[in-house]
Protein backbone atom coordinates (compact mmCIF):
# COMPACT_ATOMS: atom_id res chain seq x y z
CA UNK A 1 0.00 0.00 0.00
CA UNK A 2 3.03 2.19 0.03
CA UNK A 3 2.82 4.90 -2.79
CA UNK A 4 6.51 5.07 -3.37
CA UNK A 5 7.48 1.71 -3.88
CA UNK A 6 10.44 1.07 -5.90
CA UNK A 7 9.31 -0.77 -9.56
CA UNK A 8 13.12 -0.49 -10.94
CA UNK A 9 13.50 -3.60 -13.11
CA UNK A 10 16.05 -5.84 -10.90
CA UNK A 11 13.43 -5.37 -7.81
CA UNK A 12 10.73 -6.71 -10.44
CA UNK A 13 12.79 -9.26 -10.98
CA UNK A 14 14.05 -10.34 -7.85
CA UNK A 15 10.63 -9.75 -6.40
CA UNK A 16 8.86 -12.51 -8.82
CA UNK A 17 8.63 -16.06 -7.63
CA UNK A 18 10.84 -19.43 -7.79
CA UNK A 19 9.16 -20.14 -11.21
CA UNK A 20 8.88 -17.45 -12.69
CA UNK A 21 12.27 -16.20 -12.37
CA UNK A 22 13.07 -19.98 -13.76
CA UNK A 23 11.61 -18.78 -17.02
CA UNK A 24 13.12 -15.71 -16.85
CA UNK A 25 16.37 -17.27 -16.99
CA UNK A 26 15.79 -20.23 -19.24
CA UNK A 27 14.35 -17.50 -21.68
CA UNK A 28 17.73 -15.30 -21.21
CA UNK A 29 19.60 -17.80 -21.71
CA UNK A 30 17.75 -18.73 -24.58
CA UNK A 31 17.72 -15.49 -26.17
CA UNK A 32 21.66 -15.23 -25.43
CA UNK A 33 21.96 -17.93 -27.83
CA UNK A 34 20.04 -17.32 -30.44
CA UNK A 35 21.91 -14.05 -30.97
CA UNK A 36 25.11 -15.88 -31.16
CA UNK A 37 24.16 -18.09 -33.39
CA UNK A 38 22.40 -15.02 -35.07
CA UNK A 39 25.53 -13.70 -35.45
CA UNK A 40 27.24 -16.94 -36.58
CA UNK A 41 25.25 -17.85 -38.93
CA UNK A 42 25.35 -14.24 -40.60
CA UNK A 43 29.09 -14.89 -40.72
CA UNK A 44 29.01 -18.03 -42.12
CA UNK A 45 26.38 -17.31 -44.91
CA UNK A 46 27.96 -14.26 -46.07
CA UNK A 47 31.17 -16.15 -46.31
CA UNK A 48 29.52 -19.08 -48.19
CA UNK A 49 28.20 -16.60 -50.59
CA UNK A 50 31.35 -14.77 -50.77
CA UNK A 51 33.24 -18.51 -51.32
CA UNK A 52 30.36 -18.84 -53.90
CA UNK A 53 30.89 -16.12 -56.00
CA UNK A 54 34.82 -16.26 -56.01
CA UNK A 55 34.55 -19.96 -57.02
CA UNK A 56 31.94 -19.32 -59.82
CA UNK A 57 34.54 -16.36 -61.19
CA UNK A 58 37.22 -18.64 -61.45
CA UNK A 59 35.46 -21.66 -63.17
CA UNK A 60 33.68 -19.44 -65.58
CA UNK A 61 37.17 -17.60 -66.35
CA UNK A 62 38.12 -20.99 -69.03
CA UNK A 63 40.96 -22.02 -67.13
CA UNK A 64 42.18 -25.86 -67.18
CA UNK A 65 39.80 -27.89 -64.72
CA UNK A 66 42.98 -29.79 -63.74
CA UNK A 67 44.78 -27.02 -62.84
CA UNK A 68 41.93 -25.28 -60.73
CA UNK A 69 41.45 -28.92 -59.19
CA UNK A 70 45.03 -28.94 -58.44
CA UNK A 71 45.00 -25.20 -57.23
CA UNK A 72 41.97 -26.51 -54.66
CA UNK A 73 43.27 -29.49 -52.92
CA UNK A 74 46.19 -27.86 -52.42
CA UNK A 75 45.12 -25.38 -50.15
CA UNK A 76 45.35 -26.57 -46.57
CA UNK A 77 41.94 -25.55 -45.48
CA UNK A 78 39.53 -28.36 -46.30
CA UNK A 79 37.14 -26.85 -49.62
CA UNK A 80 33.91 -25.12 -48.78
CA UNK A 81 30.70 -24.56 -50.85
CA UNK A 82 30.81 -24.70 -54.55
CA UNK A 83 34.27 -25.74 -54.30
CA UNK A 84 33.82 -28.63 -52.20
CA UNK A 85 31.02 -30.19 -54.90
CA UNK A 86 33.75 -29.31 -57.42
CA UNK A 87 36.26 -31.53 -55.77
CA UNK A 88 34.09 -34.28 -55.13
CA UNK A 89 33.13 -34.39 -58.54
CA UNK A 90 35.88 -33.80 -60.39
CA UNK A 91 37.86 -36.87 -58.14
CA UNK A 92 35.39 -39.28 -59.36
CA UNK A 93 35.41 -38.36 -62.85
CA UNK A 94 39.34 -38.67 -62.67
CA UNK A 95 39.17 -41.77 -60.82
CA UNK A 96 36.56 -43.39 -63.49
CA UNK A 97 38.50 -41.87 -66.04
CA UNK A 98 42.05 -43.78 -64.94
CA UNK A 99 39.92 -47.18 -65.55
CA UNK A 100 39.18 -46.94 -69.01
CA UNK A 101 36.93 -49.68 -69.30
CA UNK A 102 34.33 -47.89 -67.79
CA UNK A 103 31.18 -46.23 -69.86
CA UNK A 104 30.44 -42.73 -69.85
CA UNK A 105 27.32 -42.75 -68.39
CA UNK A 106 28.66 -44.74 -65.77
CA UNK A 107 31.28 -42.04 -65.15
CA UNK A 108 28.73 -39.29 -65.30
CA UNK A 109 26.76 -41.41 -62.47
CA UNK A 110 29.32 -41.88 -60.50
CA UNK A 111 30.68 -38.54 -60.53
CA UNK A 112 26.89 -36.99 -59.95
CA UNK A 113 26.27 -38.94 -56.73
CA UNK A 114 30.14 -37.75 -55.62
CA UNK A 115 28.73 -34.79 -56.31
CA UNK A 116 25.52 -35.11 -54.57
CA UNK A 117 26.96 -36.13 -51.58
CA UNK A 118 29.33 -33.19 -50.81
CA UNK A 119 26.19 -31.03 -51.86
CA UNK A 120 24.35 -32.95 -49.10
CA UNK A 121 26.97 -32.20 -46.79
CA UNK A 122 26.94 -28.56 -47.65
CA UNK A 123 23.47 -27.89 -47.00
CA UNK A 124 23.59 -29.63 -43.51
CA UNK A 125 26.21 -27.01 -42.70
CA UNK A 126 24.20 -24.12 -44.40
CA UNK A 127 20.86 -25.41 -42.03
CA UNK A 128 22.79 -25.70 -39.25
CA UNK A 129 20.99 -24.27 -36.36
CA UNK A 130 18.28 -22.55 -38.48
CA UNK A 131 15.95 -25.29 -36.54
CA UNK A 132 17.11 -23.99 -33.21
CA UNK A 133 16.34 -20.53 -34.28
CA UNK A 134 12.91 -21.49 -35.37
CA UNK A 135 12.15 -23.53 -32.08
CA UNK A 136 13.04 -20.39 -30.18
CA UNK A 137 10.81 -18.55 -32.16
CA UNK A 138 8.15 -20.60 -31.77
CA UNK A 139 8.03 -21.61 -28.55
CA UNK A 140 10.22 -18.59 -26.07
CA UNK A 141 6.95 -16.56 -26.34
CA UNK A 142 4.88 -19.43 -24.69
CA UNK A 143 7.30 -20.00 -22.11
CA UNK A 144 7.20 -16.02 -21.23
CA UNK A 145 3.40 -16.35 -21.40
CA UNK A 146 3.46 -19.19 -19.08
CA UNK A 147 5.82 -17.50 -16.28
CA UNK A 148 3.32 -14.32 -16.79
CA UNK A 149 0.43 -16.70 -16.44
CA UNK A 150 1.85 -18.03 -13.06
CA UNK A 151 3.07 -14.53 -12.16
CA UNK A 152 -0.44 -13.21 -12.28
CA UNK A 153 -2.08 -16.62 -10.42
CA UNK A 154 0.06 -15.66 -7.47
CA UNK A 155 -1.05 -12.16 -7.94
CA UNK A 156 -4.33 -12.81 -7.52
CA UNK A 157 -3.96 -15.30 -5.21
CA UNK A 158 -2.66 -13.08 -2.60
CA UNK A 159 -5.72 -10.69 -2.83
CA UNK A 160 -8.21 -12.96 -1.98
CA UNK A 161 -7.25 -12.52 1.15
CA UNK A 162 -7.93 -8.91 1.02
CA UNK A 163 -11.92 -7.60 1.67
CA UNK A 164 -11.04 -4.77 -0.39
CA UNK A 165 -9.36 -5.62 -3.69
CA UNK A 166 -7.25 -2.60 -4.86
CA UNK A 167 -5.38 -2.30 -8.21
CA UNK A 168 -2.27 -1.54 -5.53
CA UNK A 169 -2.28 -4.88 -4.52
CA UNK A 170 -2.03 -6.78 -7.53
CA UNK A 171 -0.48 -3.92 -9.53
CA UNK A 172 3.05 -5.24 -8.88
CA UNK A 173 2.87 -8.76 -9.22
CA UNK A 174 1.50 -8.14 -12.50
CA UNK A 175 4.63 -5.60 -13.63
CA UNK A 176 6.87 -8.63 -12.28
CA UNK A 177 4.91 -11.07 -14.26
CA UNK A 178 4.55 -9.60 -17.57
CA UNK A 179 8.23 -8.94 -17.57
CA UNK A 180 8.99 -12.62 -18.17
CA UNK A 181 6.47 -12.32 -21.41
CA UNK A 182 8.71 -9.13 -22.59
CA UNK A 183 12.00 -11.55 -22.42
CA UNK A 184 10.19 -13.90 -23.92
CA UNK A 185 9.18 -11.93 -27.13
CA UNK A 186 12.46 -10.23 -27.05
CA UNK A 187 13.86 -13.63 -27.10
CA UNK A 188 11.42 -14.63 -29.81
CA UNK A 189 10.99 -12.01 -32.86
CA UNK A 190 14.81 -11.52 -33.37
CA UNK A 191 14.55 -15.69 -33.73
CA UNK A 192 12.03 -15.21 -36.46
CA UNK A 193 13.36 -12.76 -38.75
CA UNK A 194 17.01 -14.33 -38.07
CA UNK A 195 15.26 -17.94 -38.87
CA UNK A 196 12.88 -16.04 -42.15
CA UNK A 197 16.14 -14.22 -43.70
CA UNK A 198 18.71 -17.07 -43.03
CA UNK A 199 16.15 -19.66 -44.57
CA UNK A 200 15.93 -17.42 -48.02
CA UNK A 201 19.67 -16.96 -47.58
CA UNK A 202 19.90 -20.86 -47.53
CA UNK A 203 17.75 -21.68 -50.53
CA UNK A 204 19.28 -19.37 -52.93
CA UNK A 205 22.74 -20.71 -51.93
CA UNK A 206 21.15 -24.33 -52.88
CA UNK A 207 19.63 -23.28 -55.56
CA UNK A 208 23.07 -21.78 -57.08
CA UNK A 209 24.59 -25.09 -56.30
CA UNK A 210 22.36 -27.47 -57.87
CA UNK A 211 22.60 -25.30 -60.85
CA UNK A 212 26.52 -25.44 -60.80
CA UNK A 213 26.39 -29.19 -60.47
CA UNK A 214 24.06 -29.51 -63.94
CA UNK A 215 26.38 -27.26 -65.64
CA UNK A 216 29.41 -29.20 -64.16
CA UNK A 217 28.09 -32.89 -65.16
CA UNK A 218 27.76 -31.08 -68.91
CA UNK A 219 31.09 -29.88 -69.10
CA UNK A 220 32.01 -33.35 -67.60
CA UNK A 221 30.15 -35.37 -70.21
CA UNK A 222 31.64 -33.22 -73.34
CA UNK A 223 34.98 -33.95 -71.84
CA UNK A 224 34.60 -38.06 -71.60
CA UNK B 1 26.83 -27.73 -30.61
CA UNK B 2 29.00 -25.50 -33.07
CA UNK B 3 30.00 -26.50 -36.42
CA UNK B 4 33.78 -26.79 -37.50
CA UNK B 5 33.78 -24.26 -39.68
CA UNK B 6 32.14 -21.69 -37.64
CA UNK B 7 34.99 -21.94 -35.01
CA UNK B 8 36.21 -18.76 -36.01
CA UNK B 9 33.23 -16.91 -35.74
CA UNK B 10 32.19 -18.76 -32.25
CA UNK B 11 34.46 -15.64 -30.20
CA UNK B 12 32.99 -12.63 -32.18
CA UNK B 13 29.12 -13.42 -32.20
CA UNK B 14 29.12 -14.61 -28.41
CA UNK B 15 31.02 -11.28 -27.69
CA UNK B 16 28.39 -9.38 -30.58
CA UNK B 17 25.74 -11.77 -28.82
CA UNK B 18 26.20 -10.21 -25.28
CA UNK B 19 26.44 -6.53 -26.67
CA UNK B 20 23.35 -6.52 -28.07
CA UNK B 21 21.50 -7.71 -24.44
CA UNK B 22 23.78 -4.99 -22.09
CA UNK B 23 22.89 -2.54 -24.69
CA UNK B 24 18.96 -3.25 -24.44
CA UNK B 25 19.35 -3.90 -20.75
CA UNK B 26 21.25 -0.16 -20.84
CA UNK B 27 17.95 1.20 -23.31
CA UNK B 28 15.59 -0.37 -20.88
CA UNK B 29 17.06 0.97 -17.54
CA UNK B 30 17.31 4.60 -19.32
CA UNK B 31 14.43 5.08 -21.10
CA UNK B 32 11.42 3.94 -18.49
CA UNK B 33 10.63 5.60 -15.23
CA UNK B 34 10.95 2.73 -12.74
CA UNK B 35 10.23 5.41 -9.91
CA UNK B 36 6.71 6.10 -9.34
CA UNK B 37 6.32 10.03 -8.79
CA UNK B 38 3.88 10.71 -6.14
CA UNK B 39 6.38 13.03 -3.70
CA UNK B 40 5.44 15.18 -6.70
CA UNK B 41 1.65 15.63 -6.10
CA UNK B 42 2.42 16.70 -1.86
CA UNK B 43 5.44 18.83 -3.37
CA UNK B 44 2.48 20.83 -5.53
CA UNK B 45 0.26 21.51 -2.38
CA UNK B 46 2.90 23.13 -0.60
CA UNK B 47 3.19 25.24 -3.69
CA UNK B 48 -1.24 26.39 -3.22
CA UNK B 49 -0.12 26.93 0.45
CA UNK B 50 1.68 31.02 -0.35
CA UNK B 51 -1.00 32.19 -2.43
CA UNK B 52 -4.15 32.47 -0.41
CA UNK B 53 -2.19 32.73 2.59
CA UNK B 54 -1.40 36.31 1.48
CA UNK B 55 -5.00 37.11 0.17
CA UNK B 56 -6.39 36.11 3.55
CA UNK B 57 -4.89 37.74 6.65
CA UNK B 58 -7.78 38.82 8.68
CA UNK B 59 -10.83 36.30 7.86
CA UNK B 60 -8.69 33.28 9.41
CA UNK B 61 -8.28 34.79 12.79
CA UNK B 62 -11.57 34.98 13.61
CA UNK B 63 -12.77 32.01 11.83
CA UNK B 64 -9.54 30.05 13.95
CA UNK B 65 -10.69 31.16 17.24
CA UNK B 66 -14.24 29.69 17.14
CA UNK B 67 -14.20 26.06 17.67
CA UNK B 68 -17.44 24.63 16.33
CA UNK B 69 -18.75 24.92 19.10
CA UNK B 70 -18.05 28.47 19.65
CA UNK B 71 -19.55 28.97 16.49
CA UNK B 72 -22.83 27.88 17.31
CA UNK B 73 -23.05 31.16 19.56
CA UNK B 74 -22.52 33.95 17.48
CA UNK B 75 -24.93 32.06 14.95
CA UNK B 76 -28.08 33.75 17.07
CA UNK B 77 -26.44 37.01 17.10
CA UNK B 78 -27.25 37.48 13.24
CA UNK B 79 -30.66 36.21 13.75
CA UNK B 80 -31.85 38.98 15.74
CA UNK B 81 -30.28 41.73 13.33
CA UNK B 82 -32.69 39.60 10.36
CA UNK B 83 -35.62 39.95 12.79
CA UNK B 84 -35.01 43.96 12.55
CA UNK B 85 -33.94 44.15 8.86
CA UNK B 86 -37.66 42.15 7.82
CA UNK B 87 -39.14 44.64 10.36
CA UNK B 88 -38.64 47.00 7.85
CA UNK B 89 -39.64 45.69 5.17
CA UNK B 90 -42.75 44.73 6.32
CA UNK B 91 -43.58 48.04 7.19
CA UNK B 92 -43.20 49.28 2.91
CA UNK B 93 -45.69 46.68 2.63
CA UNK B 94 -48.81 48.44 4.07
CA UNK B 95 -47.17 51.76 2.40
CA UNK B 96 -48.85 51.04 -1.13
CA UNK B 97 -52.54 50.33 0.45
CA UNK B 98 -52.64 54.21 1.40
CA UNK B 99 -51.13 54.58 -2.33
CA UNK B 100 -54.25 52.61 -3.82
CA UNK B 101 -56.30 54.77 -1.14
CA UNK B 102 -55.19 57.98 -2.02
CA UNK B 103 -55.59 56.91 -5.44
CA UNK B 104 -58.74 56.34 -5.02
CA UNK B 105 -59.60 59.38 -3.07
CA UNK B 106 -58.49 61.18 -6.32
CA UNK B 107 -60.87 59.57 -8.25
CA UNK B 108 -63.37 60.65 -6.18
CA UNK B 109 -62.59 64.16 -6.40
CA UNK B 110 -63.59 64.60 -9.56
CA UNK B 111 -66.81 63.64 -8.60
CA UNK B 112 -67.37 66.05 -6.02
CA UNK B 113 -66.28 68.33 -8.52
CA UNK B 114 -69.09 68.19 -10.93
CA UNK B 115 -71.35 69.66 -8.77
CA UNK B 116 -69.82 73.04 -8.86
CA UNK B 117 -68.84 72.97 -12.59
CA UNK B 118 -72.54 73.21 -13.69
CA UNK B 119 -72.54 76.42 -12.33
CA UNK B 120 -70.33 77.99 -15.19
CA UNK B 121 -69.53 81.34 -13.43
CA UNK B 122 -66.47 80.15 -11.65
CA UNK B 123 -64.89 78.83 -14.59
CA UNK B 124 -61.22 80.34 -14.01
CA UNK B 125 -61.65 78.82 -10.20
CA UNK B 126 -62.56 75.63 -11.36
CA UNK B 127 -59.82 75.67 -13.69
CA UNK B 128 -57.56 76.89 -11.15
CA UNK B 129 -58.60 74.13 -8.54
CA UNK B 130 -58.83 71.98 -11.67
CA UNK B 131 -54.93 72.31 -11.68
CA UNK B 132 -54.33 72.50 -8.45
CA UNK B 133 -56.19 69.01 -7.95
CA UNK B 134 -54.40 67.79 -11.24
CA UNK B 135 -50.90 69.07 -9.19
CA UNK B 136 -52.23 67.44 -6.11
CA UNK B 137 -53.35 64.07 -8.34
CA UNK B 138 -49.44 64.26 -9.58
CA UNK B 139 -47.92 64.76 -6.34
CA UNK B 140 -50.02 62.15 -4.46
CA UNK B 141 -48.90 59.71 -7.63
CA UNK B 142 -45.13 60.95 -7.75
CA UNK B 143 -44.84 61.04 -3.77
CA UNK B 144 -45.53 57.50 -2.69
CA UNK B 145 -42.97 56.20 -5.11
CA UNK B 146 -40.84 58.17 -2.92
CA UNK B 147 -42.60 58.03 0.52
CA UNK B 148 -40.91 59.77 3.11
CA UNK B 149 -40.89 56.69 5.43
CA UNK B 150 -39.10 54.44 3.36
CA UNK B 151 -36.09 57.29 3.44
CA UNK B 152 -36.24 57.10 6.69
CA UNK B 153 -35.93 53.50 6.87
CA UNK B 154 -33.20 53.54 4.41
CA UNK B 155 -31.72 55.80 6.85
CA UNK B 156 -31.99 53.83 9.87
CA UNK B 157 -30.80 50.79 7.91
CA UNK B 158 -28.06 52.86 6.44
CA UNK B 159 -27.28 54.29 10.10
CA UNK B 160 -27.53 50.12 11.13
CA UNK B 161 -25.32 49.20 8.70
CA UNK B 162 -22.76 52.66 9.33
CA UNK B 163 -23.50 52.01 13.10
CA UNK B 164 -22.73 48.05 12.89
CA UNK B 165 -19.64 47.66 10.68
CA UNK B 166 -17.90 45.76 13.84
CA UNK B 167 -21.29 43.81 14.12
CA UNK B 168 -21.40 43.40 10.18
CA UNK B 169 -17.58 42.13 10.29
CA UNK B 170 -18.89 39.89 12.54
CA UNK B 171 -21.88 38.78 10.86
CA UNK B 172 -19.78 38.17 7.76
CA UNK B 173 -17.69 36.46 9.63
CA UNK B 174 -20.26 34.40 11.17
CA UNK B 175 -21.96 33.62 8.11
CA UNK B 176 -18.29 32.34 6.61
CA UNK B 177 -18.31 30.53 9.69
CA UNK B 178 -21.77 29.23 8.90
CA UNK B 179 -20.63 28.17 5.43
CA UNK B 180 -17.23 26.84 6.09
CA UNK B 181 -19.57 24.31 8.80
CA UNK B 182 -22.44 23.79 6.05
CA UNK B 183 -19.26 22.49 3.63
CA UNK B 184 -17.32 20.49 6.41
CA UNK B 185 -21.04 18.89 7.07
CA UNK B 186 -21.58 18.30 3.65
CA UNK B 187 -17.80 16.56 2.81
CA UNK B 188 -18.97 14.50 6.21
CA UNK B 189 -22.02 13.37 4.74
CA UNK B 190 -20.31 12.57 1.56
CA UNK B 191 -17.84 10.35 2.90
CA UNK B 192 -20.31 8.65 5.19
CA UNK B 193 -22.55 7.88 2.18
CA UNK B 194 -19.41 6.39 0.64
CA UNK B 195 -18.40 4.05 4.16
CA UNK B 196 -18.80 0.07 4.28
CA UNK B 197 -20.54 0.17 7.36
CA UNK B 198 -20.82 -3.52 7.36
CA UNK B 199 -16.54 -3.09 8.19
CA UNK B 200 -17.34 -1.29 11.39
CA UNK B 201 -19.33 -3.44 13.61
CA UNK B 202 -21.99 -2.56 15.86
CA UNK B 203 -20.01 -1.06 18.33
CA UNK B 204 -20.36 3.00 18.77
CA UNK B 205 -16.65 3.93 17.36
CA UNK B 206 -14.96 7.37 16.76
CA UNK B 207 -11.84 8.01 14.30
CA UNK B 208 -10.33 11.18 13.26
CA UNK B 209 -8.87 11.93 10.15
CA UNK B 210 -6.70 15.13 8.87
CA UNK B 211 -7.69 15.87 5.58
CA UNK B 212 -5.47 18.01 3.45
CA UNK B 213 -7.51 19.19 0.54
CA UNK B 214 -6.56 20.87 -2.61
CA UNK B 215 -8.70 24.21 -4.24
CA UNK B 216 -10.33 21.34 -6.66
CA UNK B 217 -12.05 19.20 -3.84
CA UNK B 218 -8.74 16.03 -4.67
CA UNK B 219 -7.38 15.08 -1.74
CA UNK B 220 -3.47 16.74 -1.63
CA UNK B 221 -1.49 13.86 0.20
CA UNK B 222 -3.29 10.70 1.47
CA UNK B 223 -5.64 11.02 4.62
CA UNK B 224 -4.06 10.64 7.90
CA UNK B 225 -5.68 8.39 11.05
CA UNK B 226 -5.17 11.17 13.93
CA UNK B 227 -7.34 8.80 16.30
CA UNK B 228 -8.28 4.73 15.40
CA UNK B 229 -11.64 3.12 16.41
CA UNK B 230 -9.51 0.59 17.43
CA UNK B 231 -11.08 -1.26 14.35
CA UNK B 232 -8.16 -1.47 11.72
CA UNK B 233 -11.01 -2.63 9.38
CA UNK B 234 -12.71 0.21 9.88
CA UNK B 235 -10.19 2.96 9.72
CA UNK B 236 -9.45 1.62 6.43
CA UNK B 237 -12.80 1.42 5.28
CA UNK B 238 -13.57 5.41 6.36
CA UNK B 239 -9.71 5.99 4.84
CA UNK B 240 -10.97 4.44 1.60
CA UNK B 241 -14.39 6.52 1.90
CA UNK B 242 -12.79 9.06 1.65
CA UNK B 243 -10.46 8.48 -1.34
CA UNK B 244 -13.43 7.59 -3.12
CA UNK B 245 -15.23 10.87 -2.22
CA UNK B 246 -13.06 12.66 -4.13
CA UNK B 247 -13.51 15.55 -5.72
CA UNK B 248 -15.06 16.69 -1.93
CA UNK B 249 -17.53 19.39 -2.28
CA UNK B 250 -16.03 23.07 -1.62
CA UNK B 251 -17.87 26.55 -1.47
CA UNK B 252 -17.44 28.53 -4.59
CA UNK B 253 -15.68 31.20 -2.47
CA UNK B 254 -12.37 30.78 -2.90
CA UNK B 255 -11.31 33.07 0.04
CA UNK B 256 -12.81 30.42 2.24
CA UNK B 257 -10.76 27.74 0.85
CA UNK B 258 -8.13 28.48 3.48
CA UNK B 259 -10.12 26.90 6.06
CA UNK B 260 -10.47 23.53 3.74
CA UNK B 261 -6.59 23.38 2.92
CA UNK B 262 -6.14 20.85 6.81
CA UNK B 263 -9.64 19.63 7.67
CA UNK B 264 -9.76 17.91 10.97
CA UNK B 265 -12.74 15.38 10.64
CA UNK B 266 -14.45 13.11 13.59
CA UNK B 267 -16.72 9.86 12.12
CA UNK B 268 -18.92 8.05 13.81
CA UNK B 269 -20.17 5.18 11.52
CA UNK B 270 -22.76 3.99 13.23
CA UNK B 271 -24.06 6.90 14.14
CA UNK B 272 -26.84 8.35 12.40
Amino acid sequence: MNASSDMSFFSLIAGASLPVQLVMLILIITSLFSWWYIFIKVATIKRAERDAEDFEDTFWSGGDLNKLYDVITANRRKPQGMASIFEAGFKEYARHKQQTRMDVSDVMEGSRRAMRAAFNREMDELDAHLPFLASVGSVSPYIGLFGTVWGIMNAFRGLSNVAQATLTQVAPGIAEALVATAIGLFAAIPAVIAYNRFASSVDRLSVRYESFMEEFTNILQRKS
Amino acid sequence: MLRQRENPDSFKAGVLSITVHTILLGALLVSFNWKTTHPVSIAEVELWDSLPAVNMPKPPLPTVEPEPVVKDVPKPEPKPEKVVEAKPQIKPEPKPEPEIAIKQEVPKKPVKKDPPKEPPKKTQQDDQLAKLQKQLMLDALEKPNKPPVDDALKKLQQESLSDGKPLGEQKASAAKAGVVDEFKAKIQAKIRNNVNKSLCGDANLELKFDIALLPTGELGSSPKLTKSSGNPACDEAVERAIRVSEPLPLPEDKALFSQFRALKLTFRPNDH
